[in-house]
């Protein structure tokens, strides 16, 4: 099953999971949007694609499972810890093409391609791939700042939301979120275009399940 | 590699020498008794015109809607808790995210040394991996400065909430010219400690 390419002006969404994208207690945009290295020397970071999570609340709700998910794994391992339970707190926004243009940003000739991938992982069907190339040369860690001061820059938000299994935290991290250097997220679909966009989850999601659960990767 | 940059930015601070009193405190004494230092310049303002007509006081008050308020001991400590972070970041083993390697660990404590000694407000610091450490300024603005320290090169990069609007990339050799490094060190808008509203500046000037 495809559904096409990222157009440029779909929404990509990244949740914000307490701990790891806090430094200490205050919210840290570059753990936030944390780009790990590839196997092929690109730099990659994961997002939800907004033709997926069509609204906000399918955007928390995939955000409040990913938190349980990231709680039962380290409980499998032994590892957790109570105080150090990961909280959903939100989720930030940016656009498709905010991502493209990093390479024609101004004194980013060091990336040869920057793209969002639709690739399912872990049977997440929103979760999309982040994917920039650099140019081979000096200077790539000051090339990754500036990548990472970029998408910073492209973000809005934020969504704040307290899962019902959070109920207990209080003060709670979602109230610790800043208000990005793009603003405050908005929502500007009609109403029609947004029943087209649940209509249209639900017939991708149902094909999905039947006939795509056995594929890793499509676009 | 690009030029020097064609813009750069105003930013006063103010440093006490004295080890004791509140930041309140600076307002009951004479202006006298501080000493302030130009951080920076912009060519976008007319940086000439003020030293011959206006007096450090008129400066202040006219072309700063707020200022650095820093004392020494507090400069100081900054910069030792700086240190302490690289240390630990440098004992790190294995796959933890904050590890860095000993030679980014020499040459970001080079760099901070660098800036310690010409009294730039300590940053804060963060990391993409082994390979390199970030300081970050960033003030009320949203405007940022970043270094990104590698072992061999340096990035400054200026960043405001539109766009990066300046990007310098300096080789091992300049890195190590101070008179190099100091320049860029005073580029964009240090993060202010303890500010003062343009309503506050002439009970601190006057």
């Amino acid at each position: 099953m495809g559904c096409g390419r990222i157009p440029d002006g779909d929404s990509l969404f990244r949740p914000v999971i307490h701990p790891v994208s806090f430094h200490k207690k205050t919210f840290a945009f570059w753990k936030f949007i944390y780009l790990r290295p590839g196997s092929d020397d690109s730099l990659r970071g994961s997002l939800l694609w907004g033709r997926f999570v069509p609204t906000i609340k399918h955007v928390h709700k995939r955000g409040c499972e990913m938190a349980r998910q990231r709680n039962e794994k380290e409980r499998a391992q032994g590892t957790f810890k109570e105080k150090n339970r990961s909280v959903y707190c939100g989720a930030y926004e940016l656009k498709a093409d905010a991502v493209r243009a990093l390479v024609s940003a101004v004194n980013s000739d060091k990336v040869s391609s920057a793209d969002v991938i639709h690739l399912i992982e872990d049977g997440e069907i929103a979760h999309t791939e982040l994917r920039i190339f650099l140019k081979p040369g000096p200077h790539v860690e000051g090339t990754k700042t500036e990548i990472v001061a970029s998408l910073w820059n492209s973000f809005s938000g934020p969504l704040a939301h307290r899962c019902d299994c959070d109920s207990d935290i209080n003060p709670h991290p979602s109230g610790d979120l800043p208000l990005p250097p793009a603003g405050e997220y908005s929502d500007e679909r009609s109403h029609l275009y947004l029943l087209w966009c649940l209509i249209r989850f639900q017939i991708c999601y149902w094909f999905w399940r039947i006939f795509g659960q056995n594929t890793s990767e499509h676009s | 590699m690009r030029g020097f940059p064609h813009t750069v930015y105003h930013r006063a601070m103010i440093i006490l020498s004295s080890t004791s009193g509140s930041p309140a405190d600076i307002s009951s004494g004479p202006a006298e008794d501080y000493s302030y230092a130009n951080l920076t310049g912009s060519s976008e303002f007319d940086f000439v015109g003020i030293a011959p007509i206006r007096s450090e006081r008129q400066v202040l008050k006219t072309y700063f809607s707020s200022v650095a308020v820093l004392e020494q001991w507090e400069l100081s400590q900054n910069y030792q808790e700086l240190g302490e972070a690289l240390n630990e970041m440098a004992a790190l083993e294995g796959a933890d995210e904050w590890r860095i390697e000993p030679s980014v660990y020499h040459a970001a404590s080079y760099v901070a040394a660098k800036l310690r000694e010409d009294s730039v407000p300590a940053p804060q610091i963060f990391t993409h991996g082994p390979e390199s450490v970030v300081f970050n300024w960033s003030d009320d603005n949203n405007d940022n400065l970043y270094l990104t320290i590698s072992a061999n090169e340096i990035s400054a990069l200026i960043s405001s909430p539109e766009r990066i609007t300046q990007r310098i990339d300096y080789s091992a050799s300049q890195f190590l010219n101070p008179s190099h490094l100091l320049p860029f060190a005073h580029l964009g808008r240090p993060i202010i400690l303890i500010s003062r509203s343009d309503t506050d500046l002439p009970e601190l000037i006057e």
